[in-house]
């Protein structure tokens, strides 16, 4: 059995699901603290289920949302600084206030991984004794070119984890967009959470342990998958929008619709995701308007308009996740999924664990494109299989190749999706040929 | 008339930029457009047609040129412009008395504004193309027979050049080899020429129509509604509503030294049961409709969201789409036989023929 464990606040709410059943319908515990309330929650479960829980799926968006963002330092390598104030870097509101210092540094790389000026290392480390003295103990470093080659922003993690091995550092070529601003604003998000990220996962890790010891533990991620417990101190970010994404793939789940449309409604509105192999059609970026964008894999949800087209030939799920659903819906949609409101409880107890590879390759000509691809595709599986799922149940959900526009002729980018269980196919919570599908 | 540019003009000018731009990623041109509006607080950008100017005065084509890293990942540190228009003064002798945007889309429609801004010159509302091409060379004023040099370019690095060059093809091997190796772009001042050459070879008007698109693409107006009033202001033809249905990129064989793989989109329109194919490669170059050439290059194409009325991202498009594919008419220059030379599909490297050029 699998559990979708939703932590806000100071209280806890489960799901329990036995294949794609419904065990234990959401039951929510209050506490007087987090910790109290995942302790009632956890031993609540053991009593009624003892060993039978296997998998445990934690949504920690509410808590990383809801907590005050770490300070940061906000390392930024390229080849020279700003000149004047209009060509700084500006960060989303969220996070703006979270950088206490900005370090320059020269570096950077092009889009062939050359370096583009030569790292400077030795003025950094002459900075370095400053920053490590202010208390900084959250650091993000950017870095041009770091699709291409993360060289020097390793460097540098590498130079301020020998002189303190306890900083938390986050890279921005663990995320991936083209887009310089992005990759900041992601990796100083991320490193203003990690502490929390850090302490959510301690906190799990321990009660998890205490009442199922033989538990997978995971959180959810942005994408509608899941990955272990120890990822979410490394890469909070990836939690922190994951509840539209459990919603499309529990309402998909419990309508046993692994290809087709999702209608989420909410008191904000009406919204349509899809699914696609039995996991939302994700993008690679949650954009924010015109600021910087979010550069973590994250379910599409796009709001439903009077245009909408209406195709009978796609399986359609309408799920009405209101706590009051009283009135009729908008747009005159009827709900044909009944208490539907814990969709993204059961969504969580169904992710698979997914892995992604997004990166650029040059290519020659249509048969390397395939090798690069094929290459790809070998190492999504893998990265699957190295977060705990089962070689024989691990598929490629998603492959694709990008042109670039106005880049170099010889260089794409992959992309690509794998997802993957712990165990037998026929456990799976969605139809059998869910996983196995590659659009 | 001289008009002093307001940040809500910015902001549709954004807009207009992308549309224009045909499904090119817009965040370069989100980035400028932000900075621009932070410059307005405490300056102004005056935009002024080329009649206001004196025939003889020097006036330069402001834009990015890029191979390799995106702008966006590596953006311009501020003075690079400005070094640009001081080699072209040191070069010729005399100064630059306005600025024209090299493209009048994507992120070269929007940067003179920047750099009317740090410089104080106007903002001349005209260019050489009349839309975006990936060349150097595809402009209205090589037609023309306008040097395109000297041309001077200087990268985020710092370093720079300034190329004595008279012929705008080898302009393009000389300025694209050195764009490489400057990192991935270059800001650059090309076309220097008098405000009497730019009014008889440009393409005008560039800035106003970007952003009277902009307002009526921002505006709260249903879908139906914005594509009425795009094709009263530009002739805009839908030319279908349909779904993504398979891309494929790499699609076709490319030898050209043309940035950018190519790749295609095919469609179906589920109300007509027609197929059809983009061929793209930067932009959207042919449309073919169930096998029938419908729009070719130098004609522009663009996407909108077919509920929400918003430019589609080329990079965001996914297979279970609708969108509506929409056909603008270029400038009137790229439809004569020197135009076509430059710009029809076959300058691309795909075997076509543009539809109107004579006998085709």
């Amino acid at each position: 059995m699998r559990v979708g464990l939703r932590l806000q606040g100071t209280s806890c709410r489960t799901v329990v699901l036995d294949g794609r059943a419904v065990v234990s319908a959401a039951r929510e515990v209050l506490g007087g603290s987090l910790p109290e309330a995942l302790e009632s929650s956890l031993s609540g479960l053991r009593r009624e289920f003892g060993s039978g829980i296997t998998e445990i799926t934690a949504d920690v968006g509410r808590v990383l949302a809801e907590r005050k963002l770490a300070d940061v330092v906000a390392i930024r390598v390229s080849p020279r600084p700003p000149a004047d104030a209009f060509h700084v870097t500006v960060l989303p509101p969220l996070v703006e206030p979270a950088v206490t210092r900005t370090v320059h540094v020269g570096g950077g790389h092009d889009l062939r991984g050359r370096p583009l000026v030569r790292l400077d290392l030795e003025a950094f480390l002459a900075d370095l004794p400053g920053i490590l003295s202010s208390g900084a103990r959250n650091v993000a470093i950017t870095s041009v070119g770091s699709t291409a080659s993360k060289e020097h922003e390793t460097r540098i993690a590498d130079a301020i984890l020998s002189s303190d091995r306890d900083m938390r550092i986050s890279i921005s070529s663990d995320f991936y967009s083209s887009v310089f601003r992005d990759r900041d604003y992601t990796a100083i998000l991320n490193s203003a959470l990690m502490e929390t990220g850090e302490e959510l996962a301690a906190m799990l890790e321990e009660g998890g342990r205490r009442h199922f010891p033989a538990a997978l533990l995971s959180f959810g991620k942005n994408d509608g998958g899941r990955a272990p417990l120890s990822r979410l101190a490394l890469a909070p970010v990836h939690g922190l929008y994951a509840e539209p994404a459990m919603a499309i793939l529990g309402a998909a789940a419990l309508a046993g619709i692994p290809e087709g449309e999702v209608i989420l409604c909410t008191e904000a509105g009406a919204s349509v995701g899809h699914t696609r192999g039995g996991l939302p059609a994700a993008r690679s970026l949650i954009r924010q308007g015109f600021d910087a964008s979010l550069a973590s894999n994250a379910a599409i949800l796009e709001p439903y308009t009077v245009h909408h087209t209406v195709r009978p030939d796609i399986p359609s799920v309408i799920a009405d996740l209101r706590e009051r659903p009283e009135t009729a819906l908008p747009f005159g949609l009827v709900p044909t999924l009944p208490a539907a409101q814990e969709a993204a409880l059961v969504g969580l107890a169904a992710a698979p664990l997914t892995a992604w590879i997004d990166r650029l390759e040059t290519v020659s000509g249509r048969a390397a494109l395939q090798l690069v691809q094929n290459r790809a595709e070998e190492d999504a599986h893998s990265a699957a299989v190295q977060l705990g799922a089962s070689p024989g149940h691990t598929n490629i959900i998603e492959s694709n190749v990008y042109a670039m526009p106005y880049g170099n002729p010889g260089i794409v980018r992959i992309r690509v999706q794998a997802a993957g269980e712990t165990y037998g196919i026929g456990e799976h919570t969605l139809p059998a040929a869910t996983l196995g599908a590659t659009p | 008339m001289s008009t002093v540019l307001t940040t809500e003009d910015v902001r549709n000018l954004r807009t207009g930029a992308h549309f224009l731009t045909c499904t090119i990623d817009p965040t370069a041109i989100y980035v400028y457009a932000e900075m621009i509006q932070r410059a307005m607080e405490d300056r102004s950008v005056e935009l002024v047609t080329v009649d206001e100017l004196a025939p003889d005065d020097l006036v330069v084509a402001v834009g990015m040129v890029t191979q390799g890293l995106f702008i966006a990942d590596m953006p311009p540190v501020g003075d690079e412009f400005l070094g640009c228009i001081r080699a072209i003064e040191a070069s010729l002798g005399r100064p630059v008395r306005a600025i024209y945007s090299l493209a009048a889309a994507n992120i070269n429609g929007i940067v003179p504004l920047m750099v009317g801004l740090q410089s104080s010159l106007p903002v001349i509302d005209s260019d050489p193309m009349g839309r975006v091409f990936p060349l150097i060379s595809q402009t209205t004023l090589s037609i023309g027979n306008v040097a395109i040099g000297p041309i001077a370019l200087m990268g985020a690095t710092g370093e720079r050049a300034v190329v004595e060059v008279e012929s705008p093809q080898r302009a393009e091997t000389l300025v694209r080899a050195l764009v490489t190796e400057l990192g991935g772009w270059a800001a650059t001042a090309m076309y220097p020429c008098s405000a009497q050459q730019l009014k008889e070879h440009g393409v005008h008007g560039s800035i106003t129509r970007m952003i009277r698109i902009g307002q009526i693409l921002d505006a709260d107006t249903p879908v139906e509604g914005k594509l009425l009033m795009l094709a009263e202001l530009l002739g805009t033809t839908r030319i279908a509503r349909a779904r993504v249905n398979h891309i494929e990129s790499l699609s076709r064989p490319t030898d050209l030294g043309l940035p950018a793989q190519p790749s295609s989109l095919t469609l179906d329109d589920e109300t007509t049961g027609r197929i059809i194919r983009l061929e793209i490669q930067n932009e959207i170059l042919l449309v073919l409709v169930d096998g029938a050439v419908t729009a070719a290059v130098p004609d522009m194409v663009t996407l909108l969201n077919s509920e929400q009325g918003t430019v589609v991202n080329i990079d965001d498009v996914q297979v279970g789409d609708v969108v509506d594919i929409l056909k603008i008419t270029a400038a009137a220059q790229w439809y004569t036989e020197a135009g076509l030379d430059l710009t029809e599909p076959k300058a691309f490297g795909i075997p076509i023929a543009h539809p109107r050029r004579p006998h085709a």
